[in-house]
């Protein structure tokens, strides 16, 4: 089989073994160290952690899928996900949501056509008090406004290249 | 009432939460250094026990009970499984604790591990906390490098492992038994109960799993003496103090922390949180996490703690408290309720996969002015199905809010029923 | 021994005897759909609730042990209307195609409904749908019938030793599938058709063939292997539809692998001989039986038999060739490097055998020794086998000579045999077979054989009787 995964990635899980007792533990943490390298998880990569895990394809697929992170399919480079739940919804989260999907020109759900940003609604992120708030990427903003939105996005925009 | 405070004090200072800080300014260490050289592992629980310190999770239950079930001859390995998931919506204090005191957590850990007789613990942390859990591992780090964790901590003969594991996405990987099977590389699925995870959690060993405030508690415990700690409570069986999210139509929204029991929820709302945001009327409460029933502005003079709350028909859950003024549309918002529990039901058990998403189906007619009158009491009726039928809380969780949504508010879904407009 | 009460009926149990087992014992059936005996119990459907004293909320009976003094209520009105919610939840998404179904008639969840559910149906949203994929050529998959029992997924993990089949997705979108329409790769496939408790499941092999009411079930044996897995052949107008594992807790549990449920179709190949020939000529039962006993009355004659024959069969040729045959031998053939039990053994870690014949220990037990230990050969031969003896072991042994076949052979077979004389395949039968343990079990006919084809002691017994008239046969 042609290898997809990075030395890097096999560094990583070797460092992880002796941490659990089973190989099968790693495959969190794999999927996560792949999608970190891949930005999301194609079947192919599925195929070669379970093979590194030692199961089968389809039982990667079945954890893989039951967790929302993990990106089954290609996302945009920036991946901004607005929490829309109760303590957010109550702070205007809604609006934000139209807001940042007039300003993408894109539906919740939908990644612009330059691939640049993927938006998504977001269950509670746990930033209840300085709601509302969003994760972009791996980072949260909080106290979130139409402000900071629209300045994220101009901001990320620059950075293209 | 001046409150006396554990925690949040050193919260929002970003240099409180280094190993250096900690040790000057926090006393770090010197629980766990007392216990493992002065104190046996059964001294510790009964310490804990004295201390009534009830889950900081949501059920409450008692922790130096929960430890006391792990069984003491044991030739399999046990595990302490730190619950840093934090999911239920409107709960953000364990984030707190992990940013802004990681030591407290890492000391608690190695305490309630030296208990229980674990040699390596897990803290399982939810997916989207990627800082947190940097920071988490930059304290590990640093505990380690000092010769607080690894092999013969203190000289003690005593050796502890702490790797943090992080979740991807999944509500039900709060529940504990969903957070073991996510730990050991499954879908985040609760199991069936028995056996509980004292008997057989993590890969099939004796484990116990607590939450990262109940964890960060035991050193804090420790240092005063479990009588101490359990005075700072002022109801039964309820020790301690409690960190509260106060969030949605308040002033000052924040993590507060209280004595436990020491003040009812209207005083948290008007003198912690400032009073409703410009000056509305206060219309509910969710008292406890999106999954407690909602509270009408008239039942709020209640005792905030596990109990007091039990006797008005809901919970303190993970004392996320979310305040809601006179402008909110409640169907809209328990619509909104309802598509989170829908999200996130695992789809193993019937009532919860399919009756969720009924729920949700049924909201969606009524606020768009579809549904029938007797869609009301079918919506009801299909809570009720749910709740206490299902394999974990979820179903709970999900039934509660909808029960109570319509039982205390019923005429505003009737006027979207009947066609009428009453929000904008 | 412990007792506790159901339904206000005192029942003993043993510990660690869950309550639909315990309930079962006093009679009192409890539905369930996920809970399988030979799985693991994961108390997911939450069909099969009940009422414990002490208990505030229902109980699912699958998860729940007995205990010493338990009172369990299995038909309190919180049980009736916990059920009831369930079959509802159930069949909110479940199409109402039982006419076209191959489950209908044999369905847990078509049975739990009209036991357990309501007449009346309360939802009117739409149902939810899937689009299948391909599993290959056992299974036919329709996911729309679905209710997520996952009982496939824990026999692929637990029984078959595979996890192809998995629950993609949560919550109300899970999926219950294989990926990428890739074949089911277990030799066990079958079995899913047999626990999926709806027809999301169904075996392509029996698709559209016959209404499962309408089919006559005999009890027999497989003869696949020397496991002897207990099965069902199920018939009607003397053709078999399908066959299926039947329950036996100390050999097969309750599964069967896939060559042995497909194994029957050769009994009903077009192709197989019926007739008695030689060469390529159809002959009378008279000349086959005179041709017979010319070619071996008073001769030294060389018998070899399948290792597939009942233990009458073989003890018949044994006695006979003891009674007519007198310099005679007789060795048995049935598997190429099988040669006796003592080569036999696990050909998987499920249930499959080496010994690809039904009766080999059956064979050793009358002393009869495998054809790889004969010396020399006599110049006629003759084969008698069941229909699942390797022919080419045993053939390659005596090339050259005259060979005359008796029992089941396809048109495949014919070309080394001067002359073939019909028998009964294992369907159409009673005899008794010993397993690779020594497990006597008996074999029973379902199909009554073809009038053309006669017993192995019919055809010995006319030969012995010199009966070889035209009027007699």
């Amino acid at each position: 089989m042609e290898k997809h995964l990075s030395d890097k990635f096999y560094t990583a899980m070797k460092k992880l073994e002796p941490r659990y007792p089973t190989k099968k533990a790693l495959i969190l943490p794999a999927l996560h160290q792949a999608q970190e390298e891949y930005g999301w998880l194609p079947k192919e990569v599925l195929a070669e952690i379970a093979e590194y895990i030692g199961v089968h394809a389809a039982q990667i697929r079945e954890v893989a899928s039951f967790y929302t992170m993990y990106n089954l399919k290609p996302v945009g480079k920036n991946h901004i996900k607005i929490c829309t739940n109760v303590a957010c919804c109550l702070r205007g989260a809604d609006e934000l949501m139209s807001f940042a999907e007039k300003k993408l020109g894109i539906k919740c759900g939908e990644t612009t056509p330059d691939g640049l940003f993927s938006l998504s609604e977001e269950e509670c992120l746990g930033a209840c008090t300085t709601a509302p708030a969003m994760m972009a990427n791996d980072d949260y903003i909080e106290e979130l406004d139409v402000n900071k939105l629209n300045d994220f996005i101009e901001k990320m925009k620059v950075v293209k290249s | 009432m001046s409150q006396t405070t554990l925690f949040e004090q050193h919260f929002w200072k970003e240099s409180n939460r280094t190993l250096e800080y900690y040790l000057q300014s926090m006393n770090g260490y010197q629980a766990a250094q007392k216990v493992l050289k002065e104190m046996s592992p059964d001294q510790v629980i009964d310490e804990v026990k004295k201390g009534n310190i009830r889950g900081r999770g949501g059920a409450g239950f008692p922790m130096g009970m929960k430890w006391s079930f792990i069984p003491k001859a044991s030739e399999k390995p046990k595990y302490l499984v730190c619950n840093a998931d934090e999911s239920e919506p409107g709960t953000c204090k364990d984030r707190q604790i992990i940013r802004y005191t990681p030591h407290l957590l890492i000391e608690g850990l190695i305490i309630g591990s030296f208990a229980i007789g674990c040699k390596h613990a897990y803290v399982y942390i939810r997916g989207e906390y990627v800082r947190e859990a940097k920071l988490l591992n930059a304290a590990i780090d640093e505990a380690y490098a000092k010769g607080y964790l690894g092999k013969n901590i203190f000289g003690s003969g005593f050796d502890l492992e702490i790797t943090v594991h992080r979740g991807a996405g999944a509500y039900i990987c709060g529940e504990e038994t969903g957070l073991l099977n996510s730990l050991e590389g499954k879908r985040g699925e609760p199991r069936v109960k028995p056996p509980f995870p004292a008997v057989s959690g993590a890969f099939g060993c004796p484990t116990a799993v607590n939450n990262v405030e109940s964890i960060a508690n035991v050193p804090h415990l420790i240092r005063m003496g479990g009588d101490a700690f359990a005075q700072l409570g002022k109801v039964d069986k309820s020790g301690g103090t409690r960190l509260i999210s106060l969030s949605g139509h308040v002033k000052k929204p924040g993590v507060y922390e209280i004595q436990a029991g020491s003040m009812t929820l209207r005083q948290i709302i008007d003198h912690l949180g400032g009073g409703v945001i410009n000056d509305k009327k206060l219309k509910a409460v969710i008292p406890g996490g999106s999954s407690s029933p909602i509270l009408s502005a008239d039942e709020i003079d209640v005792v905030y703690d596990v109990e007091p709350l039990m006797k008005v028909g809901t919970m303190m859950g993970s004392a996320a408290i979310m305040v809601i003024h006179e402008d909110t549309d409640l169907v809209k918002l328990l619509m909104r309720i309802t598509k989170f529990y829908e999200h996130e039901s695992c789809g193993q058990c019937t009532p919860c996969r399919e009756g969720c998403h009924w729920m949700e189906s049924i909201l969606h007619k009524i606020i768009h002015h579809e549904a029938k009158p007797s869609d009301l009491d079918l919506l009801v009726d299909v809570a009720q199905n749910i709740g206490g039928k299902t394999l974990c809380a979820l179903g709970d969780a999900a039934a509660g809010p909808v029960i109570s949504f319509v039982k205390k508010f019923r005429p505003e879904f009737e006027a979207y029923i009947k066609g009428q407009k009453i929000y904008a | 021994m412990p007792k506790c009460t159901i339904d206000g009926k005192e029942v003993e149990f043993k510990p660690g005897e869950n309550l639909i087992t315990v309930a079962k014992r006093a009679g009192v059936e409890i539905p369930v759909f996920c809970y399988h005996p030979g799985l693991t119990v994961v108390a997911q459907c939450r069909m099969c609730y009940v009422e414990v004293e002490k208990m505030p909320k229902l109980q699912t009976a699958c998860s729940t042990m007995a205990a010493e003094g338990m009172v369990v209520k299995t038909q309190s009105d919180p049980v009736v209307k916990g059920r009831a919610g369930t079959m509802e939840f159930l069949l909110l998404n479940h199409p109402l195609d039982c006419p076209i179904c191959d489950k209908a008639g044999e369905c847990d969840l078509q049975d739990n409904s009209y036991g357990h559910g309501s007449a009346y149906m309360r939802h009117s949203e739409e149902r939810r749908t899937y689009v299948d994929v391909d599993m290959g050529p056992v299974i036919e998959k329709n996911m729309n019938r679905c209710i997520h029992c996952t009982r496939c997924i824990r026999f692929g993990e637990e029984v078959a030793g595979i996890h192809e089949m998995v629950a993609i997705k949560r919550g109300n979108n899970i999926d219950i599938t294989t990926i990428d329409g890739n074949p089911l790769q277990t030799e066990y496939a079958g079995n899913y058709a047999d626990i999926c408790p709806t027809g999301s499941l169904t075996l392509r092999d029996f698709r559209f063939r016959k209404r499962a009411w309408m089919l006559k079930k005999t009890a027999t044996v497989c003869e696949g292997c020397s496991k002897g897995c207990n099965m069902e052949i199920q018939h009607e107008g003397n053709v078999i539809y399908r066959c299926v594992p039947r329950e036996n807790l100390e050999i097969n549990k309750y599964w069967m692998c896939d060559e042995g449920r497909f194994n029957y179709h050769y009994t009903q190949d077009p192709t197989r001989i019926l007739n008695p020939r030689s060469g390529n000529a159809s002959i009378s039962w008279a000349t086959a039986i005179q041709e017979l006993k010319s070619a071996t009355e008073g001769k030294k004659v060389t018998f070899l038999v399948g290792s597939d024959l009942t233990q009458e069969e073989l003890t018949t040729v044994q006695e006979y060739v003891k009674a007519y045959q007198k310099d005679s031998s007789v060795y048995h053939f049935g598997t190429e490097g099988v040669a006796e039990i003592a080569d036999d053994g696990q050909a998987d870690q499920i249930l499959k055998m080496k010994s690809k014949t039904s009766n080999l220990f059956g064979a050793e037990k009358l002393g009869i020794k495998n054809v790889s230990s004969m010396k020399s050969t006599s110049d006629v031969v003759v084969v008698i086998r069941g229909g699942r003896a390797d022919l080419e072991s045993a053939l390659k042994q005596v090339q050259g000579k005259k060979i005359i076949g008796m029992g089941v052979f396809l048109e495949k077979d014919a070309a080394p045999f001067s002359m073939i004389l019909p028998g009964l395949a294992f369907t159409e039968k009673d005899g008794t077979v010993f397993n690779h343990s020594g497990i006597e079990q008996k074999i029973k006919r379902a199909i009554v054989p073809k009038n053309t084809v006669k017993t192995v002691s019919e055809v010995l017994m006319l030969v012995a009787n010199q009966k070889t008239k035209e009027a007699v046969v």
